[in-house]
């Protein structure tokens, strides 16, 4: 303290004492700066803490955009490798394209052009499909991005080469025969066609060092000639790439000379726009065109987690200066009785959060450059099937940025602080230590603040909900949002003036439990304003963990019962080519797991005014036998036809009118009958639709399970045995099985991105409870000396950990049970009835989870607070 | 008030110091702060200990208390050696049979002066004894003031309550470190009486650290201590025999330090 008092007093020198104190002394940064040096390694402890908040939420930020980074060079890399060794590429309209090839072709300097052409093929041999982009065997071996490894390249019609991972998956090799599928047009008028099969051989297999094509997951090679034909015609409007190879007197260096530019660009006939670019020009755009929404999308998203992250950590930071500011009062007052400036304390406080900004935050770019680089170390030891490059790219941004916003939000965070330290008045240094206190109490234009956005934010979440309910998902989603965002931010500004209650009434409770429990939740009390300020930073990462898992909740519901009502039955086996093998129906119904099953036959119908129809029939009983929703086909009788109502407004019918349906056979005339299930509309009965197709095809059979089976285990019981056979099998088990795992890993991110958010408010409540006890170091010791034990010492500030941390956890899962409901209600009515489910295992995870945490928060606080010895309690300083 | 069932045996020895040596550092900077105490404190008497500044009063309580670790001799609180106790022994010492008044009162400031005076039983999981409590708070003053906090009280009163607190547990003897430090002299005699009273009417055991004449003759002994032994003893003593011993003992004081302390020839020299 002797040291520190010293330096401002240099500063002050030759000016009155106590009195003068507001005329601002000389202007002079210097000893601020020395004064705030020492502060800050006599308190480096207390603020090592606050400065990890701020690293992480840093290191979060570099993360972040190095994965920008890694996703745009991928991108770059692979668009480049495609154009292989090409020296130059011309880019036209494509309208003419032909003579845009052969006019490069014959430009001086070009030795090789090749059209960058591509089509989408579907190969396979019956049993095993693989879809693979097909390319062009150039003319010139430089322009291929693929290279051999056994066989020869494609040089005939019908002749292709495969990539190794396609070769592998179809069990091909050289010199065997496969299919390509091919859907063509029969009929240019009504646009009807039919798919074939064509045969090609392979005559080689490729690999693809450079990665060109590792996304699309391989490239197949024809000849031009097969390419063109079962590629399709330039879009236009899309650019068309003519890669050239060029002799070295049309190079200087890498680059094109600008006569060989020239005679390109005139040489080409297409119209419209048309230029001539390096391959890195050309790839640079193309990347920059491609990813310049998917990574800005990747980026805004993760950013906003990020952000969260960093608002969390500003809260922290604020709260730490708040009472390091409170626990300097005395030597504040004085600095002030010696003739310090209230500018100079401001500047002092602002100083330290500056230098803590950069350090946290420069420490935070080196943790996000190392998690990064680790993760590029070990991500291509799990096939993740896109190439990524060995190291990170530091730009300088990378660095920048996260060191800008860090800093900033440290500087933000301490400005009420260094408020606060021009408001202690310098007759504080005279009072006794035990009374001293920085301004408590809350302004009333926060109270007004926050009951507005509060309000006015749940009304926004009101109207949204009205908005979904009545189909306008989007601006309903949009007000929902919006007016989530609001209301978080008046709840979490108004926090200060409830929280507390809230926290007393769980400290009353917990209180009941011991003495240790009462000091606990009357130390919780102390300071309102920063028990409500830790426990507001967890709350916010809280609230939207619980909002997300509950919405997953709710949508899981509504996803389940609309799969219900899509999927009548729970399991349907249907084939990809048309009808089903006769055999079919013993097999399945000889599954343990399988109860009941129905054969059902379709036909295409026509009706008088033109339109089609697709019809199903069954026998009705075998139907009823297998279906979950049998009063579903009460009006199915001989003579009926079920139809939804969207497909009668489709058909322009109503319930009760009678169709007369045409086949190939008769015309029989039906009477519609509405059904709400979607998956039994156009259902006639078995009889009506032979009548109309004779020949109705054998197309699905619909089975029923033994009760109390595992869904999942009879669907894959049934896969089994009917493997052989060619046939899709799948039932709402199986799409309930995806949709969940989409849903998963959607919330698995998520909540991964927030629970950045929560350890930062974790490492708060630490801070918190740290500086509590450096600041009852006299109190703890007085305990000690009239008989608390250590491990009541230990157990009073775990209670208090926990008690701040549960009031945050407790307010977060309600808030977030809140938003997530109302979210659910915007988001999904449109897909009919919502079902508000309390996750209540994830709430009781959130909940021991954020215990825990407090619990945890309090252990390095105990070790500190049970140096303190008793004797210091006797201590007059 | 039934006085009787709290006075001791008379000649009972409360606490008792032998060879007490307090050292601090070691070598050439070594600081003897108690140099071999040896003294008594018996049941049921107020007892000062007075001594210039750095003579060893407060090292003595402190060590007497178990709040310090003596580096040779005992110390006893009744038959109990505290210098042989573990933490958790000192815990249950602290709580059951030994009290502490406190130069800055050290009240928890978010509880009333009820909460605060039944704090200590309250942490050692026992049940108030409510007649106790009620005694202790008619003889300090306390009635009125029971629902304030310590924010609510003057300096006076919260000494009281703090009184009160080293009480409640009817310990066997109540160290108290420069009670009236922080009072001015009207309040300061107001604590001091009410010690004397606790001493008097409550039977209990008092042991006062204190360099105010004024306030040590209160007491019914006075223990002087100079350079970390004991220099002195007054029986009933009036403020002006107290100050003229500690008077004595700041103008023996070279001739003590050279005189009786050889082995300590540093001592003389703080």
């Amino acid at each position: 303290m002797t040291t520190t008092t010293t330096a401002p007093s240099t500063g002050a020198a030759g000016t009155a004492p106590a009195g003068a104190a507001a005329v601002p002394p000389k202007r002079n940064n210097l000893p601020t700066a020395r004064y705030t040096m020492a502060q800050m390694r006599r308190s480096a402890g207390r603020l090592t803490a606050a400065g990890i908040a701020i690293l992480i939420g840093t290191a979060f930020v570099a993360v972040t955009l190095l994965a920008g980074n890694v996703i745009t060079r991928t991108t770059y890399d692979t668009i480049a490798a495609r154009f292989a060794d090409a020296d130059v590429l011309v880019t036209t309209s494509g309208s003419d394209w032909r003579q845009d090839v052969e006019a490069v072709r014959g430009t001086d300097g070009v030795t090789a052009a090749e059209p960058v052409r591509s089509a989408y093929l579907n190969l396979g041999d019956g049993s095993a499909y693989a879809y693979a982009e097909g390319i062009a065997r150039p003319q010139d071996d430089r322009l291929m991005p693929l290279e051999l490894t056994s066989g020869k390249w494609p040089s005939e019609r019908g002749e292709i080469a495969v990539p190794d991972g396609i070769a592998e998956r179809l069990g091909v090799g050289v010199g065997d025969e496969i299919d390509i599928y091919r859907w063509v047009q029969t009929d240019a008028e009504t646009g009807d066609g039919e798919e074939v099969a064509e045969p090609v051989r392979v005559v080689g297999v490729t690999e693809d060092p450079y990665d060109a094509y590792a996304v699309s997951g391989g490239a197949v090679v024809a000849t031009a000639a097969d390419i063109e034909e079962w590629g399709e015609e330039p879009v236009p409007g899309e650019a068309f790439e003519i890669a050239a190879v060029l002799a070295p007197s049309a190079l200087s260096g890498d680059e094109p000379t600008q006569a060989v530019r020239d005679a390109l660009a005139a040489a080409v006939v297409s119209d419209g726009e048309h230029a001539a670019q390096t391959v890195d020009e050309r790839a640079r755009e193309i990347s920059a065109e491609r990813t310049g929404g998917e990574d800005l999308v990747f980026l805004v998203f993760v950013l906003t987690f990020a952000a969260v992250a960093l608002l969390v950590a500003g809260l922290v930071i604020a709260n730490t200066f708040q009472v390091l500011v409170a626990q300097r009062t005395r030597t504040l007052a004085l600095l002030r009785c010696i003739g310090a400036g209230r500018g100079q304390l401001y500047r002092s406080v602002l100083l330290e959060a500056a230098v803590l900004g950069v350090l946290a935050s420069l420490g935070g770019v080196v943790v996000g450059v190392l998690l990064a680089q680790t993760a590029l170390f070990v991500a291509p030891q799990f096939d993740i099937g896109v190439p990524l490059p060995a190291t990170v790219t530091i730009t300088p941004q990378v660095v920048l940025i996260p060191l800008a916003v860090g800093t900033f939000v440290t500087l933000v965070a301490a400005l009420a602080p260094a408020r606060n330290a021009t408001r202690v008045a310098p007759l504080a240094a005279l009072r006794p230590a035990e009374t001293l206190s920085v301004r408590k109490g809350a302004g009333r234009a926060r109270a007004v603040f926050s009951a507005l956005a509060t309000i006015g934010g749940f009304a926004l979440v009101a109207l949204g909900v009205f908005l979904g309910m009545n189909d306008a998902v989007q601006f309903g989603l949009a007000a929902t949002v919006l007016g989530g965002a609001i209301s978080l931010v008046g709840i979490i500004i108004g926090t200060v003036f409830w929280l507390p209650k809230v926290a007393a009434l769980l400290g009353a409770i917990v209180a009941r439990t011991g003495p240790a429990s009462r000091l606990a939740a009357a130390n919780t009390l102390r300071n309102p304003r920063r028990t409500s300020a830790t426990a507001t930073a967890l709350l916010i990462g809280v609230t939207l963990i619980m909002t997300m898992t509950t919405g997953a909740a709710a949508a899981r519901q509504t996803a389940d019962s609309t799969l219900d009502e899509t999927f009548p039955v729970d399991i349907m086996v249907m084939s990809g080519s048309g009808s089903v093998p006769p055999s079919a129906v013993d097999t399945i119904a000889g599954v343990d797991a399988v109860a009941d099953v129905a054969e059902l036959y379709s036909a295409d119908a026509e009706l008088p005014d033109g339109e089609y129809l697709y019809l199903q029939g069954a026998d009705v009983e075998d139907l009823r036998a297998t279906v979950n929703d049998a009063p579903a086909l009460d009006g199915l009788e001989p003579g009926t036809v079920l139809l939804t109502e969207g497909q009668m407004e489709e058909l322009d019918v109503a319930e009760g009118d009678t169709l007369d349906v045409t086949g190939t056979g008769e015309a029989v005339p039906l009477t519609v009958v509405r059904t709400d299930s979607v998956g039994l509309t156009g259902f006639v009965g078995l009889g009506d639709l032979r009548q109309i197709d004779p020949d109705a095809m054998f197309s699905q059979v619909w089975a029923s399970l033994v009760p109390d089976v595992d869904a999942a285990d009879a669907l894959a019981d049934v896969q089994q045995a009917m493997s052989d056979d060619g046939v899709m099998v799948t039932g709402p088990a199986a799409q309930r099985a995806q949709f969940e795992q989409v849903i998963n890993v959607m919330l698995g991110i998520v909540v991964g991105l927030l629970a950045v958010a929560v350890v930062i408010a974790v490492i708060g409540v630490a801070n918190t409870l740290s500086l509590s006890v450096i600041e009852r170091r006299r109190e703890s010791a007085t305990l000690r000396a009239i008989g608390l034990g250590k491990s009541q010492l230990r157990g009073m500030l775990a209670v208090e950990g926990m008690l701040i941390a549960g009031v945050g956890a407790v307010l977060g899962i309600v808030l977030g049970l809140v938003y997530g409901w109302t979210g659910a209600l915007t988001a999904l009515s449109i897909m009919g009835g919502v079902s508000l489910t309390v996750p209540w295992l994830d709430l009781g995870v959130v909940l021991v989870v954020a215990i825990i945490a407090g619990l945890v928060a309090s252990v390095a606080p105990a070790r500190s607070a049970l140096k303190a010895s008793p004797v210091e309690a006797l201590g007059a300083e | 008030m039934d006085t009787t069932v709290y006075v001791p045996v008379d000649g009972t020895r409360a606490v008792r110091a032998r060879d007490l040596t307090k050292t601090y550092g070691s070598g050439e900077a070594a600081v003897h702060a108690l140099a071999g105490v040896d003294v008594d404190f018996a049941a049921g008497e107020f007892t000062a200990i007075m001594g210039p500044s750095g003579s060893g009063k407060s090292t003595l309580m402190h060590l007497l208390a178990g709040l310090d670790t003596a580096t040779s001799g005992q110390a006893f609180v009744g038959t109990t050696d505290v210098t042989a106790l573990n933490d958790s022994a000192l815990t249950k010492l602290r709580r059951d049979r030994v009290g502490f008044v406190f130069q800055q009162f050290n009240l928890l400031p978010m509880f009333t002066a009820e909460q605060n005076i039944t704090l200590p039983v309250e942490l050692a999981g026992g049940t108030v004894d409510r007649q106790w409590f009620g005694t202790l708070v008619e003889t300090l003053g306390l009635t009125e003031r029971l629902t304030h906090r310590p924010a609510e009280m003057s300096g006076g009163q919260q000494q009281r309550v703090a009184i009160a607190r080293a009480l409640i547990a009817q310990p066997d003897v109540v160290f108290a470190d420069e009670p009236t430090g922080n009072l001015d002299s009207r309040s300061g005699a107001e604590v001091l009486s009410f010690l004397r009273r606790s001493v008097r009417e409550l039977g209990r055991t008092i042991i006062m650290v204190t360099h105010d004449p004024a306030a040590a003759a209160y007491a019914d002994r006075v223990v002087l201590l100079a350079d970390g032994r004991i220099a002195g003893d007054i029986s009933d003593p009036t403020p002006e025999s107290a100050l003229a011993g500690l008077d004595a003992l700041r103008t023996l004081e070279p001739n003590v330090s050279t005189g009786t302390t050889p082995v300590v020839p540093g001592a003389g020299a703080r």
